[in-house]
């Protein structure tokens, strides 16, 4: 008998240990899922259940298209409305992957007679496919080690901060259905490379093509699975499992990637796509010079073989570069590119680097979003460098590419979120097992004999093979993945050396780490639920106040202002905003924008900049040749709502001046001392520039004779703004969404600021005529 | 008695000219004249009634009846003939003149020679008024009236709003210079000789062209580049007419000789002029536009690039003798655009013969897909506008819109299918061949 | 008729008094090699209203006593622009004038301007004769320092206002390519040496843990934003939660690295020990630092995160 910490039952059938281990682990892995529904669910029940933030809107609009008129309509969709008067190419510039997936949903609800409304499909989309998040990286983390890690990596992923960021119920992103894409295809991936199956890696391209439909993010897995593929022949690992699986994932990928019309031949004419293409290449060369190898036997061609080899890789290597110069293979994309040269975006393409999500990572995010995880995770890593099989190798690699990019954008860490699970689940599991396991290290090894008997009995945990086998065979016992607890005390009751000189003495020992790991599960659980409830569930486009009292009060301008343009304005009317509120006003409002949150023209969202950055009299033709209606600018100057334009106005200044340098500089903006004021300080072109006339136009009277104070910048907001060439149509009830319309010609054909000095009764200076001889003089 | 013969014969040869003529606009004009004076302009404002406007009189000093109600015009039309009183009412501001012509009434405005809140007015509609207190004067030809009655000959042709030959014009106000608006269309060219300066007790001011011409010719209100007479469109088609004196409509004038034994022209000329900004004259509009494919008919709300599209225009003219619109396809220099921020498509738009008043032309849509307009802008002037804009989307052609089965693309399908017939070769011959294979490589070994 | 002649005359006057103003001004810039050293009456005769030539002036502060830190860092670039320019060919060269104005030598300069701070890079454009602009804006341009005080933003900026573009060539960093090549040697003859250590599984361990480490603490944010390692008033803590200093990557780097390695040690090394004393000693030892190093963690967090509610022992 083996001095056991703890006494262990051991009257248990292998049949019932069995059924119990997995009746539980069905029960925990619904619990799990049931867990991140609900956690997702607060946005809905602190607000209601509504689209949130920008291009969820878009995604929802899009939606109710393909509801309502069919795949072949939304394929086929040109958008008139939108980038007016350009109009937009809707089908072939989206990822139709999300819409696909609701419509298809709808559409069998609707075959079940369930008349489920499409937006709440849209709402609930993401926490639903959270659940399969779960799943996807339990059978993931499976792969990595056992059920148990896989479990606990559930756990982590259903709850951490960092994937509800992107998926509480109504954020209906792409991201919403694409982390889960991400996981099952790399689940797949795994397991088709361990396996060596054609199987897997077809299944694994077919979701991989479910991927590219869904999220331009599918560039990780093209070159994460890659880069693995490519370590694994460099440290000599290359097998024929690795070329199976490789070569039918990337061949039938591929080809299905290019039926997605966005997609199209980028996947054999662009750089992100080049390293697979390379690898593909590489591994036939390799298994081409393995079976040469296997058949010749001479020491020197062997040598040649390997030079060969070195010899091609430098050749298409060069013929990349080649081709890249004579631009056969298009370059880095600018959003691919600002990730490995981080100062390019900001000098090229201010567009990209102005998005809030696409700002460097500080700490404390990281932290907030995943917590203990975020130091559990190297631990995690270390472990797989421990047993160091082909699967242990890609979590690795994930994780350092990972949270580098993560680094580098925040929103990238939505990619890291999934590893850091999966790596922390195997650390924490490793720890939990090495200290619940009750087994007590000093194996008597002269009483082996009679140990086998409990051996035999205890050894039912075991999941599949009796525990002589394992005592004849320890080597396939190491070899076994799943080595829960209780397979291990098998191994030591069985006498195994290796086994016993290993373990923890003592009852406290293991009372003392467990209790402290516990504590700090918990810990997690009540930090994700803070964070989930008041950082990450408010849907931006209704927000919430604090009164003084502590009682809420809910701010719904954007809505108010949106349905005011619906309700009062002809359905062709113009509006022309800053790009963020673009797709809000096509799904609210549903009136025709200029440039909305899909930046695919720089010269026209800077013309947008240049009309609001410039003087009324210089935005009026702008406007006019536009045929811009109404102009709609945020303004949080009055309850200290601090997202609105004038904060993001020198953004529109930049994206104008990239493109017309010598009429708007940003210098000119600044006060002499360069400090960015709004109030009388403001510099002249600051002062005059039609963004700031139209956000504090009004503003000084609201407080009749007192000093006019902006609660954004804290500073005094000027007196008597006149506006000529726009009229003041709606102001929303705390002034956030502003609204005016714009003039048309006046009909004696005078310019409309003289104008207006009319309509005010204001006296023009007489004027003489030009007598013939001053013309002929001035000729 | 000479006289009262005089009269019976212009009575005859008034009621010649008389016919009834009809503005497309309405037939309620609101005159605002000093009752005392009203009786001087019989003549014009008979003229109107026998063509069927309901004059109404108004008195500078009473308010009643009101122009504007509730942002609504009570009158089609208005005759400002009270030049010289001191204010028009308090509901006759040149701001209240504005906003007539902006709700598309129509007015006649004779403009005083003293300061007066008219000369603000007109320095809206970019006219520039000399000095209060100097009208036009002109010495030449030699004549007994005094030199600020001045006889202006008219040329045809002049002026798009004289339609027909005017006898010399008598005229007595103030000339009006013209700033650079295009929508100023001058009427009556003062003569080459006449200029503006204060009138002196003693005839005429010399000293006025000698001090001028010592500065140069500064400030010197002289020539045929003035105006006395000018109309104005506004953008919304509105008319206004700025008279340099309320006199020209006057009997008296009307009935002086300009020549000897010959009538003058200011019947002629008022009427002419009241034709023209009572909108009986020169008036066109757009009927109807469609467009559709080369070979359909049904209009289609959008339209793929390359498309062969088909736009017409039907455009009629107000026939003020019928008081009817008719169709006209008299405009040889109509033009459409085809716009997405800037002309795509420029192209003539003739006139269709066979179909009266239809105008028709058939284009390649660009190879750009956006939101276009069909767009015609017709300015000219003295003609009332022509605009129409109509806004078309043109989208990209569908998933099976393209052309299939390319003889030039036979390279991929061969590829295409080689390589799938190869798959299924292989694959049948490798299954089929398994066993044997295996077995012979047993073989292989034991040997 | 006579304004006409003597306005002509004026011109002529004009004409000349141009003429030598720019023959002064290119003396001055060869005395200089290239760039003028300014002072008020000089900088008149630059910026005079009739200019038919373009400038770009750098008013700076390099005496001692003003210690203008900036001055000193960004003087050397203008100078090389300004070196570069002198060597193009002579016609092109006269056209455009570079030249530095000192703060000692003309305060008045920079009251008149108005201006508060150095170094402030002004292009003034020809306000006449022939390379005026076409949009007539002749109103000096100033030179925002977004790409720092690097010379070849500043040349291509500057490009701008030249007749021709400014011949500047980053001059080729020897020491650079000298050490780079150096440390490829070493790498390799040390990989030579020491594979076997290099190969080991736990040395790439080790790395990318580190990688992993530095990067997690934010590293790339400090990078990127080129925040400094230690804020003014001397604390290393940047106050605001999406903001952060260099040395809080370093801090929180090893706090994350400190709490995974007792993770590993409780997990790894622990079992193996032998001796149940020494174990049971180990696991209250690493229980007791995961335990204490978490809660500084938190509490390091909470001074980032005002609003957060939990803390641990600390």
């Amino acid at each position: 008998m083996p001095s056991l910490a703890y006494p262990v039952p051991t009257d248990l059938s292998p049949a019932t240990v069995k059924n119990t281990a997995s009746l539980f682990r069905i029960v925990t892995l619904a619990l799990i899922s049931g867990a991140a529904i609900a956690s997702r669910l607060f946005s809905i029940i602190n607000y209601e259940s509504v689209i949130h933030e920008f291009d969820p809107w878009f995604n929802y609009r899009a939606t109710r298209v393909l509801a309502a008129k069919g795949f072949y309509e939304f394929w086929n969709w040109f958008d008139p409305t939108a980038w007016y008067p350009l109009g937009r190419v809707v089908g072939g510039t989206v990822y139709p992957g999300l819409m696909a997936t609701s419509g298809v949903i709808y559409y069998i609800l609707q075959a079940l007679n369930l008349p489920v409304d499409i937006r709440n499909i849209c709402v609930l989309l993401a926490p639903g496919f959270s659940a399969l998040t779960a799943w996807a990286t339990y059978m993931f983390t499976k792969e990595m080690k056992n059920e148990s890690a896989g479990l606990l990596a559930a756990a982590f992923i259903g709850i951490v901060p960092g994937y509800i960021s992107r998926s509480v119920a109504g954020s209906y992103d792409n991201e919403a259905i694409a982390i889960f894409l991400l996981m099952f295809t790399f689940f797949l991936w795994i397991r088709a490379l361990k396996q060596g199956s054609a199987l897997y890696g077809t299944i694994a391209a077919v979701f991989y093509f479910y991927m590219v439909a869904a999220w331009g993010g599918y560039v990780f897995i093209t070159n994460m699975i890659p880069v693995h593929a490519l370590v694994l022949i460099l440290m000599g690992r290359f097998s024929h499992r690795l070329y199976v699986a490789y070569c039918s994932w990337y061949a039938i990928g591929t080809l299905a990637s290019m039926q997605v019309p966005f997609v199209g031949f980028q996947p054999v004419s662009t750089s992100e796509h080049m390293g697979a293409l390379g690898v593909f290449g590489l591994l036939q060369i390799v298994a081409f010079i393995e079976l040469v190898r296997s058949h010749v036997s001479s020491q020197n061609f062997q040598r040649l073989l390997r030079v060969f080899l070195v010899a091609t890789g430098l050749l298409g290597a060069s013929a990349f570069v080649f081709l890249t110069y004579n631009g056969k293979i298009a370059p880095w994309t600018g959003r691919f590119y600002s990730l490995w040269d981080t100062g390019y975006a900001k000098k090229y393409i201010p567009i990209i680097a102005s998005v809030s999500e696409h700002q460097p990572t500080a700490w404390p995010s990281f932290f907030m979003d995943l917590q203990m995880l975020i130091f559990v995770f190297p631990a995690g890593v270390i472990m797989c460098f421990r047993e160091l099989r082909d699967e242990h190798l890609f979590v690795i690699i994930y994780s350092v590419m990972a949270s580098y990019f993560a680094g580098v954008m925040v929103r990238l860490m939505l990619t890291l979120t999934p590893v850091v699970c999966v790596a922390s689940a195997i650390a924490l599991s490793t720890l939990l097992e090495t200290y619940i396991n009750p087994v007590e290290p000093d194996a008597a090894v002269e009483v082996v004999e009679p140990k086998q008997t409990n051996g035999e009995t205890t050894a039912a945990a075991a999941p599949s093979t009796p525990a002589g086998k394992k005592a004849k065979k320890p080597a396939a016992a190491a070899a076994a993945a799943p080595t829960s607890a209780l397979s291990e005390l098998v191994a030591v009751s069985s006498g195994k050396k290796t086994a016993s000189s290993r373990g923890i003495f003592g009852l406290d020992t293991r009372i003392v780490v467990v209790l402290n790991t516990l504590w700090m599960l918990f810990f997690f659980v009540f930090h994700c639920t803070y964070v989930t409830s008041t950082a990450y569930s408010s849907p931006s486009v209704v927000l919430a106040s604090q009164g003084p009292d502590g009682s809420q009060h809910i701010i719904d301008d954007f809505r108010e202002a949106y349905y005011w343009l619906r309700q009062n304005t002809p359905e062709d009317a113009v509006v022309m905003s800053w790009w963020d509120y673009g797709y809000q006003i096509a799904g609210m409002a549903d009136r025709p924008t200029l440039v909305d949150n899909n930046t695919w023209n720089n010269t026209h969202i800077a013309t947008v900049g240049k009309a609001m950055s410039s003087s009324e009299e210089n935005a009026y033709p702008i406007l006019r040749k536009h045929d811009v209606d109404y102009v709609l600018v945020i303004f949080g100057g009055l309850i200290g709502y601090s997202g609105d334009d004038i904060n993001k106005f020198l953004w529109m200044v930049r994206i104008a001046q990239g493109v017309w340098p010598d009429e708007i500089q940003e210098s000119n903006y600044f006060t002499p001392r360069g400090e960015y004021r709004v109030d009388d300080n403001a510099s002249k072109t600051m002062r005059e520039s039609l963004m700031y006339k139209m956000s504090y136009y009004r503003f000084a009277d609201l407080f009749g004779g007192n000093q006019a104070v902006d609660r954004v910048r804290n500073q005094q907001a000027p007196k008597n703004i006149e506006l000529d060439y726009l009229d003041e149509a709606f102001t929303s009830e705390n002034w956030i969404v502003r609204i005016y319309e714009v003039r048309k010609e006046d009909i004696l054909g005078r310019d409309l600021k003289s104008a207006n000095a009319f309509e005010k009764g204001k006296k023009r200076k007489r004027s003489k005529p030009i007598t013939s001889r001053r013309r002929a003089l001035a000729a | 008695m000479f006289s009262l013969r005089r009269w019976c014969l212009l009575a005859l040869s008034l009621a010649g000219v008389l016919v009834d003529a009809k503005s497309s606009t309405g037939d309620s004009v609101l005159v605002v004249v000093d009752p005392a004076q009203q009786d001087n302009y019989s003549i014009f404002f008979n003229g109107l009634k026998d063509q069927g406007y309901e004059l109404t009189f108004r008195s500078p000093k009473v308010e009643k009846p009101v122009i504007i109600e509730d942002n609504v015009s009570n009158f089609a039309h208005v005759i400002l003939l009270a030049p010289e009183a001191k204010n028009l009412g308090k509901d006759i501001t040149p701001q209240s003149i504005v906003e007539l012509l902006s709700l598309k009434t129509n007015v006649v405005v004779a403009l005083p020679t003293k300061q007066s809140p008219l000369h603000a007015l007109a320095a809206e509609f970019s006219l520039i008024l000399p000095p209060p207190g100097s009208p036009l004067i002109s010495y030449s030809p030699k004549r007994d009236t005094p030199s600020t009655l001045i006889p202006i000959s008219v040329e045809d042709h002049s002026s798009p709003v004289l339609t027909k030959h005017i006898r010399p014009v008598w005229f007595s106000g103030i000339p009006q210079a013209l700033g650079n608006n295009p929508l100023l269309i001058p009427i009556l060219r003062a003569p080459a000789e006449s200029f503006a300066s204060e009138v002196t007790v003693t005839s005429g001011s010399a000293e006025a062209l000698v001090d001028a011409a010592e500065k140069g010719g500064e400030g010197l209100w002289a020539g045929s580049s003035l105006s006395a007479v000018t109309g104005f469109q506004a953008t919304n088609g509105a008319r206004i007419t700025f008279v340099g004196g309320a006199e020209v409509f006057s009997d008296e004038l009307a009935q002086k000789e300009a020549e000897q034994y010959v009538q003058s022209g200011n019947i002629d000329f008022v009427k002419e002029v009241a034709a023209w900004t009572f909108q009986e004259n020169l008036v066109l509009r757009i009927e109807k536009v469609e467009h559709h494919l080369v070979n359909g008919t049904e209009p289609k709300e959008t339209y793929t690039i390359n498309d062969n599209v088909e736009f017409s225009a039907y455009i009629s003219k107000w026939n003020p003798a019928k008081g009817e619109w008719q169709p006209y396809s008299g405009l040889k220099d109509l033009q459409l655009e085809f716009t997405m921020l800037d002309p795509f498509v420029r192209t003539a738009l003739p006139p269709v013969n066979g179909a009266p008043g239809k105008y028709s032309t058939a284009f390649r849509a660009p190879d750009r897909h956006g939101v276009f307009k069909f767009v015609i802008n017709h300015k000219r002037k003295g003609w009332s506008f022509l605009e129409s804009s109509t806004t078309v989307p043109v989208v990209p052609p569908r998933h099976d819109g393209y052309p299939r089965f390319l003889s030039a693309a036979w390279p991929y399908y061969a590829g295409a299918i080689s390589t799938s017939v190869a798959f299924f070769l292989f694959s049948t011959i490798w299954l089929a061949g398994e066993a044997r294979d295996s077995k012979k490589g047993k073989a292989a070994k034991s040997e | 008729m006579k304004g006409l002649f003597s306005s002509l005359f004026l011109c002529l006057g004009l004409v000349y008094a141009q003429q030598d103003s720019l023959k002064k001004l290119t003396e001055l810039a060869a005395a200089g090699n290239g760039v003028i050293h300014l002072d008020s009456q000089s900088f008149d005769l630059l910026t005079s209203p009739k200019r038919t030539w373009s400038a770009s002036i750098q008013f700076t502060a390099l005496s001692k006593n003003r210690n203008c830190v900036p001055c000193k860092e960004f003087d050397p670039a203008f100078s090389t622009v300004g070196k570069a320019w002198s060597s193009v060919q002579a016609s092109d060269r006269d056209q455009h004038f570079f030249a530095t104005l000192d703060f000692d030598n003309a305060p008045n300069v920079f009251q008149k301007l108005s201006l508060a701070s150095a170094p402030v890079v002004f292009a003034y454009p020809a306000a006449d004769g022939p390379r005026k602009p076409a949009s007539g804006r002749t109103a000096p341009t100033k030179y925002d320092f977004q790409d720092g005080f690097d010379a070849g933003p500043l040349a291509q900026h500057l490009s701008k206002f030249t007749p021709v573009p400014i011949p500047y060539k980053a001059p080729i960093d020897w020491a650079k390519w000298f050490t780079t090549a150096i440390a490829i040697i070493g790498v390799g003859s040390f990989l030579r040496l020491a594979a076997p250590v290099v190969f080991t599984r736990w040395t790439w361990a080790f790395g990318s843990v580190i990688v992993m480490l530095i990067m997690t603490g934010g590293y790339m944010f400090t990078r990127i934003r080129g925040v400094p390692y230690v804020g003014r008033d001397g604390n290393w803590i940047a106050a605001g939660f999406s903001n952060q200093y260099g040395q809080e990557v370093h801090v929180v780097a090893f706090v994350y690295g400190l709490l995974a390695f007792s993770f590993v040690m409780l997990t790894l090394i622990v079992p193996y020990q032998t001796s149940p004393a020494k174990q049971r000693m180990q696991v209250y030892l690493w229980g007791a630092v995961v335990i204490i190093i978490y809660s500084v963690l938190v509490s390091l967090f909470r001074v980032k995160n005002r609003g957060y509610p939990y803390k641990l022992l600390l």
